[in-house]
């Protein structure tokens, strides 16, 4: 229950943090780190205006998605406390239940007939395809260092380290960090503030949403950075803790992520269209090392 | 005929599930010897997918066989009706008969009466050329799994049939018999490299017939290699891993292919493909469960292959029915002539992307069902696994989830370029929703896809009972009980809130102001709506981009030259082609047709070359015997 | 500590695979080279002057700084392209190390020796063989300096492994020999550069008469 709360309460100000990060950067004055917030209130306030050529498909797809977003939240845990409907092996569930967002979302943008959307669709697609199987290895690599499948089990005892299992820690960090970029659709895959629809994937898909759709698009957005955050922070925080000092810690992860993605989108330039696919499997390939590391620790390789 | 049928064997596999023993009787005399039907669990299994997809299939074929009712005389519509009823029979028979000899004659059955089917539409040529290539691969297969029964007879002396082969397999290495078997079920079932027939009869033959080809009689091969792997229980680690390759291959190949072509039905196939992967993948990694005595690997290994035979066949024949209702209204499988068909068929669109869900393996459909227990035996036995078998399924659950991408990546594309978007050509112009008749299946078929994605905990029991045939510890199933309930726990409770939003939405859209417009186009409204979609071929680009030495996509295209300031009308087409069956059937195909081409120069139709030749073969003969060389 | 530096060695292999331009390459076996002596530091049971400052040298000094140093400088002399085009795509490039990296710790975990450090051998034998396909895959000369030299740090690691029994003298050895060649093939390459503008093998090929 805990991980909820927190997850929406971090939610609200994570996007926030990110663009006063990079107001800060580009030396522009920063705006309230409510903005996105109010901005979403007032699509909410809006009517919308749907596309002739859409069918329920479109009208469906922002309220599966928002829908995935939100059940996903409830199976991530907190330090000691289980998340909502954390089950064995919920993580394979987890990953399978934001593809059907997805999946969701694709079709919807095909369902416009627009061009530009079929061009963010189907990057996408691929984009998420490719990802999937480094989120498999990294959750499989803790699976073997710590003898458990469920993502709160995972964490809870993931504590028990060596030198050597800081190493696996930090990998899997920095690919996690990635993963949650690439299904963010944020800055080495796709730059959310381009100007030109061609070089877009996420945000040319949602160029017909308008009004409530839109904006549930944009909390699923919110939500989805904060569980990746949260998931990080699971790496982080110490059951031993108490309770305080976890969510006083987990906060400052949580903002100091923000600020990661901030820093990243204002010093790293967007990747080449055609160099992404390169980039992302990449990623599994750190997520292999640290799946050899947990072998090593787990002494199934024996080296001396 | 075939409901009696139907409800007979239904009766009988429900018998064998309830009753802990095998039912065996005499079935009928074959020179003094008799044969008998038996059903165990797998059998029982097995009995009740045939006899669900015939029937539903059954039920299609009256709406879908309309139109051909005028074109074709009732003599040959009875003839499709009485093979479509001998398909079923030969299958049923395939899973009951251990005897070797019965089994062969009913596997033969089975490839001809569905190569009669394949060739329903036999005034086109290609058909029949099609047809002609699946019953001679169908031979091929039956002549490997003739010489592995034999070899198991002659090298024992056991009986020669399913139970001899324990006698051969406990004195003798399993894998050279098992690599025998699995090719001969392994052209049935169309695992990589041994698929070349599937991609195209199943387009060939009428939709009701795919769907059953697909959804079930593929299946048989799996049955074989199932029904010989029960016999085999030492030295199992080999063939475990022959399975899981060649499986990992076809998964991924497989769909591979599948994201490149145009023509629905191929795709459809394809995927049959990839399927028969992750089944193959479950088997697989089952086997090896037992072989390094991991009884979770095992369990859940064969599991969640077995469950997604029968999850397979309820999608995949759902898939193929809607796709020959497009095609029946439409005219053509080509899906980049297609569009929009959402608005005109509403319910054939909203049933096909049910299949294209659970197809894909997405929670609450039955695929991901049987996926999460290939992963989750995947990942429980991470820890217990030595350093090999770690590897093994480091690269097994990589592979699923890149099958898992790939087939979310294909199936966005299918359903979004048929029924998504605007009319690609005027084929989309008049058409209407199918007859009734041939929604009535897709209502079965999506019922137990709902029920098995959401009441999972159901098929734990019977699936149990299954897998005991293969491992001492089908119990660790009962263990997967309160996860299944969490499952459908959580898909409860993401349907409800979809609901809840979706009224929160319809009423904060009441008082505010709705309206309709056209896509948003950059501004440009001039062109046709259609023109500037993106099709089949760009949304499969980027992907045949990085697989192109897999793929083989071919563009067929000219350039603007630049002295052409006014371009005129020009065309763009692409072919793929199948790489492996170029190299493995074409290309020596082609050989052989090149070399005997050569020698019909000795065929000139002239009496007085034909009496040279036999005058000079004479004289070789008169020469050899004369210096005794033979 | 030693598995850190091996963690960082193999992600260093990888970015080999996904890197496209020639700069990169310099800058990765630069990192390269500190890495190694992170390695041997960390192994160093205790520390004699004489072989700090030997390996120092080796490691840091020439691995890290002369050797990128003159690559560089053989770049800018002969205004190489920024960009050198790969003849596999990078994308299975990057799977084929991954498989490298698999098969080589795999590798390693069977060779029971107690005398060896077999813990060097699980990147070490990656860095070789990914080495060779680096040499395979590209078409340039100058990536074919980049090539030896990461086969030359795989030696270095072999040398590390079997350390106990073979000192530093068989290193030394096969150092001065690479540092030789890349000098020697250096300085080829800019007379080359010189007369015919350009660097492609294929077309190198074609000066053999």
């Amino acid at each position: 229950m805990i991980s909820l709360l927190l997850i929406l309460l971090s939610s609200l100000f994570f996007v926030g943090i990110i663009i006063q990060t990079k107001a800060k950067i580009a030396a522009r004055k920063m705006p309230s780190i409510f903005q996105p917030l109010s901005d979403v209130i007032r699509l909410f306030k809006k009517g919308a205006i749907y596309s002739s050529t859409t069918s329920i498909i479109f009208r469906a797809a922002p309220i599966v998605y928002f829908s995935s977003v939100l059940i996903a939240a409830l199976f991530i845990p907190f330090g000691g406390n289980v998340g909502l409907l954390s089950f064995y092996g919920d993580f394979v569930f987890f990953a399978y239940l934001l593809a059907i967002g997805k999946f969701l979302m694709i079709i919807a943008a095909m369902d416009t007939g627009s061009g530009f959307e079929g061009m963010g669709a189907n990057r996408e697609a691929l984009y998420s395809m490719l990802v999937e199987p480094a989120f498999f290895i990294l959750a499989g690599s803790i699976a073997l260092f710590t003898n458990n499948v469920s993502f709160q089990e995972l964490f809870s005892n993931l504590h028990i380290v060596s030198s050597l299992s800081y190493s696996i820690s930090v990998a899997s960090i920095y690919v996690l960090i990635y993963i949650a970029l690439v299904e963010n659709s944020r800055m080495p895959v796709d730059d959310p503030k381009t100007h030109l629809e061609l070089t877009m994937v996420h945000e040319v898909m949602v160029l017909d949403n308008s009004g409530f759709d839109l904006a549930l698009i944009h909390i699923a957005t919110w939500l989805k950075f904060a569980i990746y955050g949260s998931i990080l922070a699971n790496f982080l925080i110490k059951n031993t803790w108490s309770i305080y000092e976890q969510i006083g810690v987990y906060f400052v992860i949580q903002i100091a992520f923000a600020i990661i993605v901030g820093i990243l989108e204002s010093f790293k330039a967007r990747n080449k269209m055609s160099k992404n696919p390169q980039w992302i499997i990449m990623l599994s390939a750190i997520a292999v090392v640290s799946f050899l590391t947990a072998l090593i620790v787990a002494h199934k390789i024996i080296l001396n | 005929m075939q409901i009696v049928l139907i409800g007979i064997t239904s009766f009988w596999a429900i018998q064998a599930f309830a009753t802990s023993n095998l039912i065996e009787f005499p079935f009928i005399y074959v020179l003094g010897n008799s044969i008998s039907l038996s059903i165990d669990k797998l059998s029982a299994f097995f009995i009740l997918v045939i006899n669900f997809t015939s029937l539903t299939g059954l039920i299609y074929a009256r709406g879908y066989l309309k139109p051909y009712l005028p074109k074709k005389n009732s003599t040959e519509i009875a003839f499709h009706y009485f093979n479509f009823l001998w398909l079923h029979i030969s299958m049923l028979l395939v899973v009951m008969i251990r005897d070797a000899l019965a089994f062969l004659i009913a596997w033969e059955i089975m490839s001809l009466v569905s190569f009669f089917l394949v060739i329903f539409e036999s005034e086109k040529k290609e058909t029949v050329k099609i047809g002609l290539k699946y019953l001679i691969q169908m031979h091929i297969g039956v002549v490997f799994l003739m010489i592995a029964f034999i070899i198991a007879y002659v090298q024992t002396g056991a009986a020669f049939s399913f139970d001899g082969l324990s006698v051969y397999f406990t004195s003798y290495h399993p894998f050279p018999l098992f690599l025998l078997f699995f090719i001969g079920f392994g052209i049935k079932a169309g695992f990589i490299p041994l698929h070349s027939w599937l991609p195209h009869a199943h387009p060939a033959a009428p939709s009701h017939v795919s769907g059953v080809m697909s959804g079930v009689m593929i299946k048989m091969g799996i049955y074989g290699i199932l029904r010989v792997l029960s016999y085999i229980h030492t030295d199992l680690f080999g063939s475990g891993l022959f399975v899981l390759i060649i499986s990992l291959v076809s998964g991924i190949i497989g769909v591979s292919f599948a994201i490149v072509q145009h023509d629905v039905k191929k795709l459809l196939a394809y995927h049959s493909i990839e399927n028969i992967g992750i089944i193959g993948i479950g088997i697989g990694l089952g086997i090896i469960g037992l072989s390094q005595n991991m009884p979770v690997l095992a369990v859940l290994g064969f599991g969640g292959g077995i469950l997604h035979i029968l999850n397979h066949s309820l999608f995949k024949s759902l898939l193929f029915y809607t796709a020959g209702s497009v095609y029946k209204q439409t005219h053509t499988r080509n899906i980049e002539q297609l569009g929009g068909l959402i608005k005109k068929m509403p319910k054939t669109a909203l049933f096909f992307l049910l299949g294209a869900l659970a197809i894909s393996g997405l929670p609450p459909f039955n695929g991901f069902i049987s996926e999460f227990l290939i992963y989750s035996g995947m990942f429980q036995s991470l820890q217990t696994a030595d350093l090999s078998v770690d590897i093994i399924l480091l690269l097994s659950f990589s592979g699923l989830a890149i099958i898992g991408g790939l087939a979310i990546f294909c199936f966005t594309k299918v359903f979004s370029i048929i029924f998504l978007g605007t009319g690609r050509s005027d084929k989309t112009k008049n058409v209407t929703e199918v007859e009734p008749v041939m929604i009535v299946p897709d209502f079965l078929i999506g019922f137990f896809i709902l029920l098995i994605g959401m009441g999972s905990f159901i098929i734990v029991q019977p699936l149990m009972n299954v897998v005991a045939i293969f491992t001492d510890n089908a119990s660790i199933l009962s263990e997967m009980t309160p996860v299944f309930n969490k499952i459908s726990l959580s898909s409860g409770i993401f349907i409800s809130i979809i609901g809840i939003i979706w009224i929160l939405r319809a009423w904060q859209q009441k008082r505010h102001q709705v309206s309709v417009n056209d896509t948003w186009g950059c501004g440009y409204t001039g062109a046709n709506p259609a023109l500037h979609q993106y099709t089949a071929t760009s949304y499969a680009d980027n992907f045949a981009h990085i697989s192109s030495k897999l793929v083989n996509v071919k563009k067929e295209y000219r350039d603007f030259t630049s002295d052409e300031i006014f371009p005129n009308e020009r065309s763009f087409e692409t072919h793929s082609s199948d790489i492996i069956e170029n190299i493995l059937v074409t290309k020596p195909a082609n050989k052989i047709l090149e070399f005997l081409n050569k020698i019909a120069v000795f065929q000139t139709g002239n009496i007085q070359h034909y009496l040279l030749y036999a005058l000079v073969f004479m004289i070789i003969i008169g020469l050899l015997t004369y210096f005794n060389w033979i | 500590m030693n598995f850190l530096f091996i963690i960082i060695y193999a992600i260093t292999l990888i970015y080999f695979a996904y890197s496209e331009r020639v700069k990169k390459f310099v800058w990765l076996l630069s990192v390269q080279g500190f890495v190694l002596f992170g390695m041997v530091f960390s192994s160093l049971k205790e520390i004699e002057i004489f072989d700090f400052i030997f390996i120092l040298t080796e490691t840091i000094l020439v691995k890290s700084i002369i050797v990128p140093w003159f690559l560089n400088r053989v770049r800018k002399h002969n205004g190489l392209k920024r960009i050198h085009e790969p003849s596999i795509p990078v994308f299975y490039s990057v799977i084929i190390v991954i498989l490298t990296l698999i098969l080589s710790f795999v590798l390693s975990n069977n060779i029971l020796n107690s005398q060896m450090h077999t813990q060097f051998f699980t990147v070490a034998f990656a860095s070789v063989i990914f080495g060779f396909y680096f040499i395979i895959n590209h078409k340039n000369i100058f990536s074919h300096l980049v090539g030896y030299l990461i086969i030359e740090n795989g030696i270095f690691m072999i040398s590390l492994a079997v350390g106990n029994t073979m000192p530093l003298l068989v290193n030394l050895a096969v150092l001065l020999d690479i540092v030789l060649g890349i000098l020697v093939l250096g300085v080829f390459l800019n007379r080359v550069g010189n007369t015919f503008q350009s660097d492609e093998i294929n077309q190198l090929t074609e000066l053999k008469d």
